[in-house]
């Protein structure tokens, strides 16, 4: 409806959406200030929006009470794994159920679509039985293979397969004419067309392995092998009540990149997403 | 260059049949035109002799090979598609160098190559461009650059000019003819525009629901049509067609009577064909009543009632006649066409 | 006319086309279709199997128990609650979450200045850490936290937010919808961009009103895209495991306890794997119910499909 607005239709609209933003920014805002707080001004009365005074010790602190940079590179390799097959993977797969005629095509497509039904919250207890007897628990095995090949690939090769289907058939005969197999046609000419969906693939895969919290904590048991979510958690002092500021401190490392990204990338961010082939 | 041969070719998908069993010969270096309606399969025609369908039944060969189980890229064919096809995120010179490079040339023949293709088609000034950054017939004339640079022996066209303006698809018409000419490669194109047809083709297929109705050369179907449908599709204004019975008095069709050239024998059923530019006005002759008259400048085409029937006309003069006058019509007996009205095929 | 019987029969090649081209398919689809055969579809068998099977890991007992650990799931005292907790906090964040995003994204879709920089904003908590983002409420959400010391400003007395029944369920609900209401906002904002202006033009012209305009067009015409985004959101929001871990676990008494939690207690803290491997079933027969009802009923409440 993008009719244009009276002047005072528009700072109605601006007022509105600044308070809706609060709950959004405020948290991020608190976040980072409350990381350079002394401890003894963390739950100060009234809240300071900006520090009276800096203890930047918290950083340091962070890493000496966990090993925190290991745990980053854990977290860090993993989801660029886990990114990187799941592109490979499902744009191959989304790619041959949308262009390639082959007997039982859409049966089999039906099949790898029920792994949208089965969450690996599901399968959790034996894909911990089959780990262990693998010798895979405590290892990074899990967090790769399950995340490839489950739940969150099958979608990525939902979205491919959706962009596959509306791409020109004319540029692949062309191609073939040209003297291209399938593979070449898939790798030469599909793909470098698909980076819209392979952005928003890659998006939604990255975050997804990010954010992993419970399979983690089944499959990981020493603090060197734990993953960033589940190390915010382990800032504790020796009654069990959080580090706070610590706390905070590792959540901004953790969070404060992935956003810088973001912003950075954000145009191509929010068009991939659009471009998921969930828009009906 | 190398003759195509189809024999017996015969396509359905799954159980429905599309193509009944075409027979064409194609000569080396011929520039031979597929016509017909919509649907009628010229396409999937085409696309067979390409490899991009599979053939149900009968051989397509190609020089001395049958190509039926070949790949495309085996075939030594090039196509160019409708909608251009050009590869989005190559520039135009790379878009014109792609299948010699996935044919091992190297970079200074590829080079060679495509500039030679641009020089021909006047692309050398938009070789670093972008297919979105060009014009349609910029882009038509990329898509016909990534054809010749290959040197292949069989041009494939599908309806290469249909998304140009009328001006620019005259333009592109003589420049492919001209290339043909040029190259001498054996070349089979699709419209469904039978100016088209009857401009560039050396010889021409009708096809009709899936059956070649007349090969022919494009004045041989024109003069002698073999049947009621060619007759209906090649030429426009298209022929009239007036149904009755031939007599020895002439051509009865209800209170109208037409003459008939000499020595044609008698039918019950039977369909009159004139071109609208056969007839001619007359002080004595066949009398009409004129419906509508429309001045096209070179000529003027009229459309009258004839009894029952109404019939279209195209004279050289300006006419001043009023609708609601009656004239006179004087068919030209060298050129009337008769057909049998059941089974559509010609009398005379 | 040649005859095509008096043609001799060629021998066709073994590798015809359609035989590449179904090969180079089956080598495309081959990686994926065998991982979800060995990490989906294995594992859900064997979650039934293990579903029959009395099976403690402390005790190291595997026993053939037939249908007793679905027995003791009806008899489950706790199930109740887990469940009633489990529907309320989807039902919640659903509505919540989709109410919000099409708000936002009917806003975003004004023409404004700087509404990229809104959007930007909207949607950054969906690229923060979900462990950091939920570690921050509860931050916020402590009795004497951020929250509470903001309200009480405004002379408020704010509740123990994460120790109330409640509240925590609440709290729990609204942390996660701030968290992710940015993506289903992406989507439907792509969705009203793509409904074709003459339509609002032509509504404008027969006399509709704004919120007419609202109801009778974009509505219908985005709705395959609400369908979609809501069976996401569900099936997402029945997954729910780290904020409750972070924010509550479960707690006060089991009121936020949804089923994911209860299995990986049952499961990984109690070591019940037979049981745990019920609950998954459980699980499981609840997503793909969900799936399909909704799937169903996108006759009825899609209103147009291309
Ligand atoms: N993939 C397909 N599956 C089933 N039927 C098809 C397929 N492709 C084409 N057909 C059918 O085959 C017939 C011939 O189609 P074709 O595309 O060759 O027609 P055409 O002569 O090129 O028409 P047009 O002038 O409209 O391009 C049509 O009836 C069409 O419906
Ligand atoms: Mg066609």
């Amino acid at each position: 409806m993008k009719t244009d607005l009276s002047p005072r239709m528009k700072v109605a609209l601006y007022g509105l959406m600044c308070v809706l933003l609060i709950p959004f920014v405020f948290p991020t805002w608190w976040m980072l200030t409350s990381s350079v707080k002394p401890i003894s001004d963390i739950f100060a009365f009234p809240p300071d929006l900006w520090p009276r005074r800096f203890d930047f010790s918290t950083y340091a602190r962070v890493f000496e009470l966990q090993p925190f940079a290991r745990q980053y590179w854990n977290s860090a390799y993993i989801a660029a794994l886990v990114t990187g097959g799941t592109m490979i993977i499902s744009s191959m797969a989304g790619y041959a159920f949308a262009r390639i005629k082959f007997p039982f095509s859409n049966a089999i497509f039906m099949v790898v679509l029920l792994g949208l039904l089965i969450p690996s919250e599901v399968t959790i207890v034996p894909l911990f039985q089959m780990f262990l007897k693998w010798g895979m628990i405590n290892t990074h095995w899990p967090l790769i293979l399950v995340p490839i090949f489950g739940a969150p690939s099958v979608f990525a090769t939902f979205v491919m397969r959706q962009f596959f289907i509306a791409l020109p058939v004319e540029l692949e005969e062309a191609a073939r004419v040209d003297g291209l197999g399938r593979f070449k046609i898939f790798w030469l000419i599909a793909l470098p067309l698909a980076k819209p969906a392979l952005g928003a693939v890659a998006i939604f895969t990255f975050l997804h392995s990010w954010n992993l919290y419970l399979e983690p904590i089944v499959f990981l048991s020493s603090t060197q092998m734990f993953t960033l979510p589940q190390a915010l958690t382990q800032f504790t002092d020796a009654y069990g009540g959080a580090m706070w500021n610590i706390q905070l401190a590792a959540a901004t490392m953790t969070a404060i990149p992935v956003l810088l990204v973001f912003i950075v990338a954000q145009k191509q961010f929010v068009e991939g997403l659009a471009h998921t082939g969930l828009k009906g | 260059m190398a003759p195509v041969t189809l024999k017996s070719i015969t396509k359905s998908y799954g159980t429905t049949p599309v193509l009944h069993g075409i027979d064409i010969d194609i000569a080396d270096g011929e520039f031979v035109v597929l016509v017909g309606p919509s649907g009628c399969g010229k396409s999937t025609l085409l696309r067979m002799i390409a490899g991009l369908e599979t053939v149900t039944g009968g051989d397509i060969s190609i020089g001395a090979r049958v190509v039926n189980d070949l790949e495309p890229k085996d075939r030594d064919i090039a196509m160019v598609f409708q909608n251009y096809a050009l590869y989005p995120h190559m520039t135009v010179a790379t878009n014109m160098g792609f299948s010699l490079e996935h044919r091992g040339a190297g970079k200074a023949e590829i080079a060679e190559r495509v500039n030679w293709a641009a020089d021909i088609l006047g692309l050398r000034p938009l070789l670093d461009r972008y297919p979105r950054q060009l014009s349609g017939g910029q882009r038509q004339r990329v898509a016909m650059g990534r054809a010749i640079v290959r040197n292949p022996q069989v041009f494939l066209f599908d309806e290469p000019l249909s998304n140009l303006d009328a001006k620019l698809r005259v333009v592109m018409r003589g420049e492919i003819k001209g290339l043909h000419q040029r190259l001498g490669v054996t070349t089979v194109y699709v419209t469904h525009d039978q100016v088209e047809a009857m401009t560039m083709a050396d010889k021409i297929v009708v096809m009709n629901g899936g059956r070649v109705e007349q090969v022919g050369a494009p004045l041989d179907l024109y003069d002698r049509p073999a049947n009621l449908f060619v007759a209906g599709f090649i030429g426009s204004p298209a022929m009239n067609a007036i149904a009755g019975r031939i007599t020895a008095d002439g051509f009865m069709a209800g209170d109208v009577t037409l003459p008939l050239p000499p020595g044609v024998s008698r039918a019950d059923n039977a369909v009159y064909g004139i071109r609208p530019e056969h007839l001619s006005l007359a002080a004595a002759g066949v009398p009409a009543i004129v419906k509508l008259v429309e001045p096209m400048g070179s000529e003027t085409q009229v459309t009258l009632t004839l009894g029952e029937h109404t019939v279209i006309g195209v004279f050289r003069e300006r006419l001043k006649s009023q609708p609601g006058e009656t004239v006179h019509l004087q068919p030209d007996l060298t050129a009337i066409h008769l057909f049998d009205a059941t089974t559509g095929g010609r009398l005379n | 006319m040649t005859i095509a019987a008096d043609t001799p029969r060629r021998k066709r090649p073994f590798w015809t086309i359609e035989r590449r081209d179904a090969a180079a398919g089956y080598a495309f689809i081959a990686p994926q279709l065998i991982g979800i055969v060995t990490f989906v579809l294995f594992p859900l068998g064997l979650v039934f199997y293990y579903s029959l099977h009395e099976w403690n890991v402390l005790a190291n007992t595997f026993n053939y128990v037939g249908a007793a650990n679905y027995q003791m799931l009806l008899a489950d005292k706790a199930l109740p609650q887990v469940l009633l907790s489990s529907a309320v906090f989807s039902a919640g964040l659903v509505v919540l979450n989709m109410s919000l995003a099409l708000l936002l994204a009917v806003l975003l879709d004004q023409k404004l200045k700087g509404i990229t920089l809104f959007r930007t904003l909207f949607f950054s908590p969906v690229v923060v850490s979900l462990v950091a983002w939920t570690i921050v409420w509860s931050f916020l959400l402590q009795n004497n936290g951020g929250i509470n010391g903001l309200l009480q400003l405004i002379g408020v007395e704010g509740p123990n937010w994460l120790r109330t029944p409640t509240t925590a369920m609440i709290s729990v609900i609204v942390v996660q919808v701030f968290k992710n209401v940015g993506l289903n906002m992406i989507l439907f904002l792509a969705a009203l961009q793509g409904v074709p202006r003459e339509l609002y033009e032509a509504a404008r012209v027969d006399g509709a009103g704004r919120f007419k305009q609202f109801r009778r067009i974009t509505l219908p015409l985005i709705s395959p895209t609400i369908l979609l985004t809501s069976i996401i959101t569900i099936v997402g929001s029945l997954q729910v495991f780290a904020q409750i871990a972070v924010l509550t676990q479960g707690g006060p008494g089991m009121t936020t306890t949804v089923l994911v939690y209860y299995l990986y207690q049952q499961a990984f803290q109690f070591h019940f794997f037979g049981y745990g491997s019920t609950l998954s079933i459980l699980l499981f027969v609840i997503v793909a119910l969900l799936t399909f009802v909704q799937w169903q009923m996108r006759k009825r409440i899609v209103f147009y499909e291309n």
